[in-house]
């Protein structure tokens, strides 16, 4: 539950990784095969400020606590994915190929069946072939944690930060790029984290049908706020950028999605009250270790969710701080019983 | 050319008057010079980096972290899959190595554009939206098979009606959106460069609009159209590279043919002699009789099929179906059809260049330690050594300098 708080979580992760650095110094005698790790980026690139970097975090992590080297590639579009992939199986010296985001999905598809000997591992996303182990994450328990987060706070008169809470009205909202059954999973998720709180708080929902359209999401949060919502959780990409914007103009608060936005898109701190961060660095590193250890989980989808760090739910950067303790205290309480199985949350609305 | 005219307008002059053979040595002297400056660049940026282990050159352990000669190797041999590795007997290598695949696919793409931007520029006009007819000529090429395939028999019958319609839509797309900036110039004075850029904007937002509307897969997490059928792909003869490489030297002969098609068009039809004297002496051509609004629209009409043609062979060879972030194709077709001088002949060889450049860079990203964006930077490096003499003749023709004008 300490872990919930982002702080706590980061120095309770940089405590993992010292311990298992000290760890892997002990045990390193076992050295001489080292784990040979390719790696095809998402077409954002290293520098995103999101999936791919993340995903180079958990190399790095790897690379320090494993007896592995990597090679990595950053395709510019969808149509390099092919080529980039086929050029670590042709090399035949990679034990793992790992693939960051659902674009790649297609395209591995074709070069797994083509290379059987070949070792991948497909991040968000399946690809149902034995040398594929596809790692993806339950985005509808964090949105859950999430929803609770905000449909606590609605009730209240809260303010923080740039923001306040409009006292007559308990509404929340969700914006979404496109729907699609992996955007759904975010929206049901905090549907019914708001639901559990109480099923007289209304939740607004839209699609905005882009994940790269600001103005688009902009005037959605617009018409939501104005229509009473305190808070609105976008999965929408650069779309949520827009969200933020319109949480400042108006006074309101957003919550971020797949990286602690107050951090990533610091100019929107003062608004921004949580994100439900998907660890795809989690993923990357849960891939290589299972490769270097020998149980690589070829033709299995792992989901990833709050257990294992796959999904978290992170207090902003600014406005953490401000949050009420008895507030925190509930989420805390739902994410134990999350992890223990005693609260079902529906992937789809 | 008298001794009181200054000395860039006798330098520009010597370049406007250079024969074929001149113009060569002058290409390669300004490939060798990028790579020259190339090594310096790569020397310095590796000694600024930090890493770990340094590369040994000629037995001496260097103090930069990035190898210009393994830099070079993997630019121009990697490019092809490294066949000197038979030489050295440390591998293998045949002519069908997916980099050799990805090379030719790169090329095949970039003749069709860097032709695009040849017309339009012979013919006085600067197509910029070559970018924004790729990607209509593609979408075209996608719905047009997807809503086709039903109704047509699979198998070879299905190939050889499918793929015709895919790249007459395509074709049909990109040149009515090509015609638009033509009509605009023609009958408004609309500036051509201004409308194309524009017009690549509407483009791409209208395909996105429409894709994401109506024609993406309720499944899809992705904004892209269905996938085309088998049928409609260009099939993988006369012999294989693999299916997977998604290139088919059908295309590349196409491509070819194409080449040679407007080459003949430009040369030697009367429609191609009045296109290039509208391109170089608009007044002359007015007052020999060319109707030159139509040969304005007609000749951005047919850089813009050619566009779309580009965008059509993107999805029948390489993709197969039409995705929301297409390649840059129709921007680097500006560059290809510079370094051509914009000759259709020489937009095979640039687009070649481009090609090798392309594949190579692939191959230094996996074979050594250099970020792309160093690697961009001496891809950037070559086109424009290779690029500036060619654009000082062009200039220099515009401007009448030299002595017979033929650019």
């Amino acid at each position: 539950m300490a872990d919930f708080d982002r702080r706590e979580f980061l120095k309770l992760a940089g405590g993992t990784v010292g311990a298992s650095l000290v760890a892997g110094c002990s045990s390193g005698g076992g050295g001489g095969d080292t784990t040979k790790v390719g790696t095809v980026y998402g077409t954002g690139g290293l520098g995103d400020g999101s999936f791919n970097d993340q995903a180079k975090q958990g190399l790095e992590r790897a690379k320090k606590e494993l007896d592995i080297t990597y090679e990595e590639s950053q395709p510019e579009n969808n149509s390099e994915f092919a080529t980039d992939q086929q050029q670590y199986a042709q090399d035949g010296s990679f034990d793992l190929v790992n693939c960051v985001g659902y674009a790649q999905k297609d395209a591995l598809a074709t070069n797994a069946a083509d290379f059987p000997d070949q070792r991948w591992a497909l991040v968000d996303e399946t690809v149902d072939q034995d040398n594929v182990a596809s790692y993806r994450f339950r985005e509808e328990a964090g949105s859950y944690l999430v929803g609770e987060l905000a449909g606590l706070l609605t009730q209240r008169e809260f303010s923080a930060g740039s923001g306040a809470t409009n006292p007559d009205a308990t509404t929340v909202g969700f914006v979404g790029g496109i729907e699609t059954p992996l955007i759904k999973k975010f929206e049901a998720g905090f549907t019914a984290g708001v639901n559990d709180v109480s099923e007289d708080i209304d939740v607004l929902s839209s699609y905005v049908g882009s994940f790269n359209d600001p103005s688009a999401g902009q005037s959605q949060a617009r018409s939501m706020f104005n229509s009473g919502a305190d808070i609105i959780y976008h999965a929408s990409a650069a779309t949520g950028d827009g969200v933020f914007r319109a949480a400042q103009d108006i006074g309101r608060f957003a919550i971020g999605v797949d990286r602690d936005q107050s951090v990533t898109k610091s100019d929107f701190a003062d608004v921004v009250l949580a994100s439900m961060v998907k660890r795809v660095d989690t993923a990357v590193y849960n891939a290589i270790n299972a490769v270097a250890n020998g149980n690589f989980a070829g033709g299995e989808t792992t989901r990833l969710g709050l257990e294992d760090d796959g999904v978290a739910a992170v207090y902003g950067d600014q406005l953490g701080a401000e949050i009420p303790q008895s507030v925190k205290d509930a989420v805390s309480k739902s994410r134990t019983e999350l992890i223990a199985g005693d609260i079902d949350v529906p992937t789809e609305p | 050319m008298s001794q009181d005219t200054p000395r860039w307008r006798r330098a520009i002059a010597r370049l406007v008057d250079a024969s074929v053979k001149e113009r060569l040595v002058i290409s390669v002297a300004a490939l060798v010079l990028a790579v020259a400056v190339g090594f310096v660049i790569v020397t310095l940026a590796g000694l600024a980096a930090s890493c770990t282990t340094h590369p040994t050159i000629f037995g001496v352990r260097t103090p930069s972290c990035y190898d210009p000669f393994a830099v070079y190797s993997e630019l121009f041999l990697g490019a092809i899959g490294h066949p000197e590795q038979v030489l050295f007997g440390t591998g293998t290598w045949t002519p069908l190595d997916f980099r050799v695949a990805s090379l030719l696919r790169s090329t095949t793409l970039l003749v069709f554009t860097g032709l695009a931007v040849a017309v339009s520029f012979r013919a006085g006009m600067f197509n910029i939206g070559v970018q924004g007819q790729l990607l209509l000529g593609a979408l075209a090429a996608a719905l047009a098979t997807v809503y086709a395939a039903p109704l047509v028999p699979g198998g070879v019958v299905g190939t050889l009606v499918l793929v015709p319609v895919g790249i007459v839509a395509g074709a049909l797309a990109g040149g009515v959106w090509g015609a638009i900036p033509g009509a605009l110039k023609a009958y408004a004075d609309a500036n051509e460069v201004i409308t194309t850029i524009m017009l690549n904007f509407v483009a791409a937002n209208l395909a996105y609009v429409a894709v994401s509307t109506w024609f993406t897969p309720a499944d899809s997490s992705l904004v892209q159209t269905a996938t085309i059928p088998a049928a409609a792909r260009i099939p993988n003869v006369p012999f294989g590279f693999q299916p997977r490489d998604n290139f088919s030297l059908l295309g590349l002969l196409f491509a070819v043919a194409l080449v040679v098609g407007v080459a003949y068009l430009l040369a030697r039809t009367s429609f191609g002699y009045d296109l290039r004297t509208s391109g170089s002496q608009p007044e002359a051509a007015a007052y020999g009789g060319v109707k030159e609004k139509r040969t304005m629209v007609t000749s951005m009409g047919i850089s813009g099929a050619l566009g779309g043609i580009s965008g059509a062979m993107l999805v029948l060879m390489v993709q197969g179906r039409w995705l929301s972030n297409l390649p840059q194709l129709g921007f680097d077709g500006i560059t290809v059809s510079i370094l051509a001088g914009n000759n259709p002949l020489g937009v095979g060889f640039a687009a070649l260049l481009f090609g090798v450049l392309k594949s190579g860079s692939a191959a230094i990203g996996f074979g050594t330690n250099v970020p792309p964006a160093l690697v961009d930077v001496l891809r950037g490096l070559i086109i424009l050594f290779v690029a500036m003499p060619e654009f000082f003749r062009l200039l220099g023709g515009r401007l009448g300098v030299g002595g017979d004008v033929d650019a």
